[in-house]
């Protein structure tokens, strides 16, 4: 801490002073009070019928001009009161892999009616996530969908609430640490041409060998579509493939720049789950052993996102 | 969760409600200057709106620059034709209106909504201008409420009833703020000088020909009203003094400005006229105190009963005995004036010779009938204007509103002699020439005389109470002659309503006043009723001016100061009393607090009622069935209520046995009270 320079402490400072927690209801001390170019206006407008009033001798005018300054006082204290007290929690839902959309589910709730709230997520140039509803009957349920980019392990930036009821004079905002850590997996790329070369001619997936359900990565060609279209459930085609070897996912069998090769890896053990063979997983520094079924893809992708991505560590 | 109803799906543009909302506040704002603009402006707001509409539906393309050009430019020259140049208070309104209705073709987002509203505000307040009547006030009161509820709906409430709620809310929660402010904060003159309103001259003007005053009786606008601190004059007492007119030339009476005056004596203009707060002519101790509410005029007359002694702000005191305001009222003012009854009691600096001036050789008859009248006397000035009151008390004079027309040279000798029939102005006209044809100084007085006094103790003076009366100089005073008083003593006594009340051009040019209304016994209460409400407003807030505030504020400090040496002065015992009192509030609040918290967590009871109306329809609980089974035995069956009655049973359930905390249980509770309303909201009306 002590090498901090003051600029870096002043933000850390401003950080923990801003953020409200997650689960909590939002106190007097977490809600900022941003003016808007309409606020701005307003300010303008007073003046011009209180000159009114003034120039002219007309105490209506007078009498208008304090009114708009007593209700934009009043609009202050009502659009605080607005989000004061809020609830705020936030949960990721599904698992994401780099390059789609993390969905996030925002659940906002109080005792009263809260109008035009708004969250907003901003993690960086594009990354942006909004929606807006009001509290009616104690709770709220928002849905985010937000761009991700890398892989690995990402703690969401603060949630910023915010409201511009009743008026659009001010903003009233919090900004909320949903504590939401997303895990993002590699995204799938091409596999290695030698991988998929050393399939080998026969063991393409030919006959059809049933339905499962749909799981994140399967390409579209193999999904059924009329058991869509008539059930509602999303499948994905099954083709027997003869029996396999033991398969291994190695690090060290791939070529390229460390994310690289994750993703190549990634698109493998994809292709392995849905043939259901056996695989196991070798990285610098892990080992799993090889076996199959949905706990192995997800032991098996946790680990791949995990996996510490240093550039210096892309020799091994 | 709902979409924000201010926006349409791509979340920029504005929905066709809101623009609805928009225009509607347009109207209204219109609605309050269309009385006094061009009624062609709410063409051009239908024009624009209607654009918009066709607009929405996709059967017009969006306004470009150069129709919104066009549509200025039609605006403005429409305002050209009517006003003459574009630079006149009217036509800057016109501008203004304009500018607000023609806006709403290039208003898209929801910053434009917003820039529509705040000129909306503008508008508004330009609308002042015209008038500031309790009618006005409270039509640009329900507009101001459309115009926030319309911003509340573009801050992303929902429209409708929530949004007027919040309107209202802010309105009535602001409102002790503004009113504080209102009156405390300082009122300073004017900064710069602005167009001003065209102010139509009311009731008198500086010159009279017999005939000018019948025209006033035709009208019912109100010349000003007064309230009397202390005393009130009688009826005969009333006469109110605005002008003296010394000049006559044979046909009219004119009135010379005292600057006029002083120049054709060739003497300084101070002794005709001092700017002062208190008479520099005369310093008798008033009579009577009079709070003036005058309307606003373009001439500066200021109206006093009898001669002015002081006021409470600075005025132009005349020499003849008549007061003058610094400048023209352009909207209504108050004015306190202390006068006395009669005429001044100084001489007039223009001279006797001056009151004596009269055409030569004219009017021969009345000359010898003067002549003839004045020997009588024996030359006592008193004895001749008895003589002459008299005489025009006898049977062929009659009194009038719509005497035969007099013209030619000898228009007194044909009134005395011939036609015989006429008002005020005849009268008094006549007499003045006569009293100056013996030597007797004399002038004629225009003013009002009369009014009519309310329940609650103020007068209003309307144009129809104007009047004309003499004034001559005897015995080192001016002394009031009323010849009217000698024909009509009626007219005098009841006033002008009561004594004209029935002819036929008494009111002519007003037919639709509810003076008309007078017999009707409800009628005229509540025309009496309007007036004083109407007249308390203009008093007591549009008249708020610097000198009221100044009096209001120390009276205030001064009840302050008097309750802190009170406090001062409390007893042991007293100082009891009031922490015990004090005591009692905060239980009490307390006593309510906890009531409120017991009936939100009385749900057992909530939902037995809710039982019961359940049962009315029908759909009673099954013996054994507890109320959350009942309610979720019906659900499947209850329509737009299923999900609700779901949520309660659950809600129930969870109240009952799950572990919760306080905090929780109660908005539980709160939320479990709220949705056994709205069940019977949802629950399907016929089945």
């Amino acid at each position: 801490m002590a090498d901090l320079s003051p600029m870096q402490r002043l933000r850390d400072w401003w950080q923990r002073r801003r953020l409200s927690a997650a689960g909590q209801p939002l106190g007097a001390q977490r809600l900022f009070l941003l003016p808007t170019r309409f606020g701005v206006i307003w300010a303008v407008l007073i003046p011009v019928l209180l000159l009114f009033g003034i120039n002219y001798q007309n105490n209506l005018a007078y009498g208008l001009a304090f009114w708009l300054f007593a209700v934009a006082l009043v609009s202050l204290w009502r659009g605080w009161r607005n989000l004061y007290g809020v609830r705020l929690t936030a949960s990721a839902s599904g698992e994401v892999f780099a390059g789609d959309m993390a969905r996030l589910n925002v659940r906002l709730s109080a005792a009263r009616r809260r109008h035009a709230l708004r969250v907003v997520l901003v993690a960086g140039p594009g990354q942006v996530a909004a929606a807006e509803g009001e509290i009616d009957g104690g709770e709220l349920l928002l849905p985010l969908a937000i761009p991700t980019l890398h892989r690995g392990l990402w703690r969401l930036p603060a949630l910023r609430l915010e409201s511009a009821w009743p008026l659009g004079l001010v903003r009233l905002v919090a900004w909320v640490d949903s504590g939401v850590e997303l895990l993002i997996y590699p995204a799938p790329g091409e596999p290695e041409e030698g991988a998929a070369r050393r399939r080998g001619p026969g063991l393409a997936p030919q006959d059809f060998a049933g339905l499962r359900r749909f799981e994140p990565g399967d390409g579209p060609a193999r999904l059924a579509w009329k058991q869509w279209s008539r059930t509602g459930v999303l499948s994905t085609k099954v083709f027997s493939l003869p029996p396999r070897r033991q398969r291994w996912l190695d690090y060290a069998a791939c070529s390229g720049a460390p994310e690289v090769r994750l993703s190549q890896l990634c698109a493998q053990l994809l292709d392995y789950h849905r043939a259901g063979d056996l695989y196991g997983l070798r990285l610098p520094g892990v080992e799993l052993a090889p076996a199959s079924g949905p706990a192995q893809r997800r032991r098996a992708l946790r680990a791949l996102a995990r996996w510490p991505a240093t550039t210096g560590g892309s020799d091994l | 969760m709902s979409a924000p109803s201010a926006l349409l799906a791509d979340g920029r543009s504005l929905s066709a409600r809101l623009l609805v909302q928009l225009f509607i506040g347009q109207c209204l704002v219109l609605a309050l200057h269309l009385p006094f603009m061009p009624p062609w402006l709410l063409g051009v707001a239908l024009a624009a709106a209607g654009w918009r509409f066709l607009q929405l539906r996709r059967r017009l393309p969006r306004a470009g620059v150069v129709l919104r050009l066009t549509a200025v430019v039609g605006v403005l020259g429409g305002l050209w034709l009517q006003y003459g140049g574009l630079m006149g208070m009217q036509a800057l309104m016109g501008v203004l209106l304009g500018i607000y209705l023609l806006k709403l073709l290039e208003t898209h987002d929801r910053r434009d909504g917003r820039v529509v509203v705040i000129i909306g505000f503008v508008t508004l307040t330009a609308a002042f201008l015209h008038d500031q009547s309790l009618l006005m006030s409270g039509a640009a009161l329900l507009a101001a409420a459309w115009l926030l509820q319309s911003l509340v709906v573009l801050a992303g409430g929902r429209a409708g009833r929530d949004a007027w709620r919040e309107a209202l809310w802010l309105l009535a929660l602001s409102a002790p703020l503004m009113v504080l402010l209102f009156v405390v904060v300082p009122r300073i003159g004017p900064l710069w000088t602005l167009p001003q309103a065209d102010q139509a001259a009311t009731g008198l003007s500086d010159e009279i020909a017999p005939g000018d005053i019948a025209q006033l009786s035709r009208s019912d606008a109100r010349a000003f009203r007064a309230r009397f601190d202390g005393a009130e004059p009688s009826p005969a007492e009333r006469y109110w003094r605005v002008y003296t007119l010394s000049q006559f030339d044979g046909e009219r009476w004119t009135r010379l400005r005292p600057e006029q005056h002083a120049a054709s004596a060739n003497q300084p203009v101070s002794r005709f006229v001092q700017e002062a707060d208190r008479s520099p002519f005369d310093d008798r101790t008033p009579r009577y105190v009079a709070e003036l509410l005058l309307e606003p005029d373009s001439r500066p007359w200021r109206p006093s009963l009898g001669t002015p002694l002081a006021s409470d702000a600075r005025q132009r005191y005349l020499a003849d005995g008549t007061l003058e305001g610094l400048v023209p009222l352009s909207s209504r003012g108050l004015l306190q004036v202390a006068s006395s009854a009669a005429a001044p009691s100084y001489p007039d600096p223009a001279g006797p010779a001056w009151h004596r001036l009269l055409p030569q050789d004219a009017n021969p008859r009345s000359r010898d009938l003067a002549e003839r009248l004045w020997h009588e006397a024996e030359g006592d000035p008193r004895r001749y204007l008895t003589a002459l009151m008299a005489r025009f008390g006898e049977a062929p004079f009659r009194y009038t509103l719509s005497p035969p027309t007099l013209s030619g040279r000898d228009r007194i000798d044909d009134f005395l002699f011939d036609t015989r029939a006429g008002y005020c102005t005849h009268y008094a006209s006549a007499a003045a020439v006569m009293a100056r044809m013996v030597g007797i100084p004399a002038r004629v007085v225009v003013g009002f005389q009369g009014g009519e006094r309310h329940p609650d103790g103020h007068f209003t003076l309307r144009d129809y109470d104007a009047h004309a009366w003499i004034e001559v100089w005897l015995e080192g005073a001016w002394e009031r002659l009323d010849p009217t008083a000698a024909i009509a003593p009626e007219r005098i006594e009841q006033g002008a309503e009561a004594f004209l009340g029935g002819s036929d051009d008494f009111l002519a040019d007003a037919p639709f006043s509810p003076l008309r209304l007078r017999e009707l016994g409800w009628a005229n209460r509540l025309r009496l009723g309007v007036e004083r409400a109407e007249y308390r407003w203009q008093r007591g807030v549009i008249g708020y001016q610097r000198e009221r505030r100044e009096a209001l504020l120390a009276g205030v400090t001064e009840r302050l100061a008097t309750l802190w040496s009170r406090l001062g002065q409390l007893t042991l015992g007293d100082a009891l009393r009031l922490v015990a009192a004090a005591a009692g509030l905060l239980l009490l609040g307390w006593l309510g607090r906890t009531w409120r918290v017991r009936r939100a967590g009385g749900e057992g009871h909530q939902v037995r009622r809710l039982q019961t109306w359940l049962e009315r329809r029908g759909h009673g609980p099954l013996g054994g069935e507890s109320p959350a089974a009942h309610l979720r035995r019906l659900a499947p069956s209850a329509g737009p209520a299923q999900g609700v009655l779901e949520g309660v049973a659950k809600d129930l359930e969870r109240l009952l046995y799950a572990p919760l905390s306080e905090a929780e249980r109660r908005l539980r509770r709160r939320r479990l009270v709220r949705q056994l309303t709205e069940i019977k909201r949802r629950w399907p009306r016929r089945r």
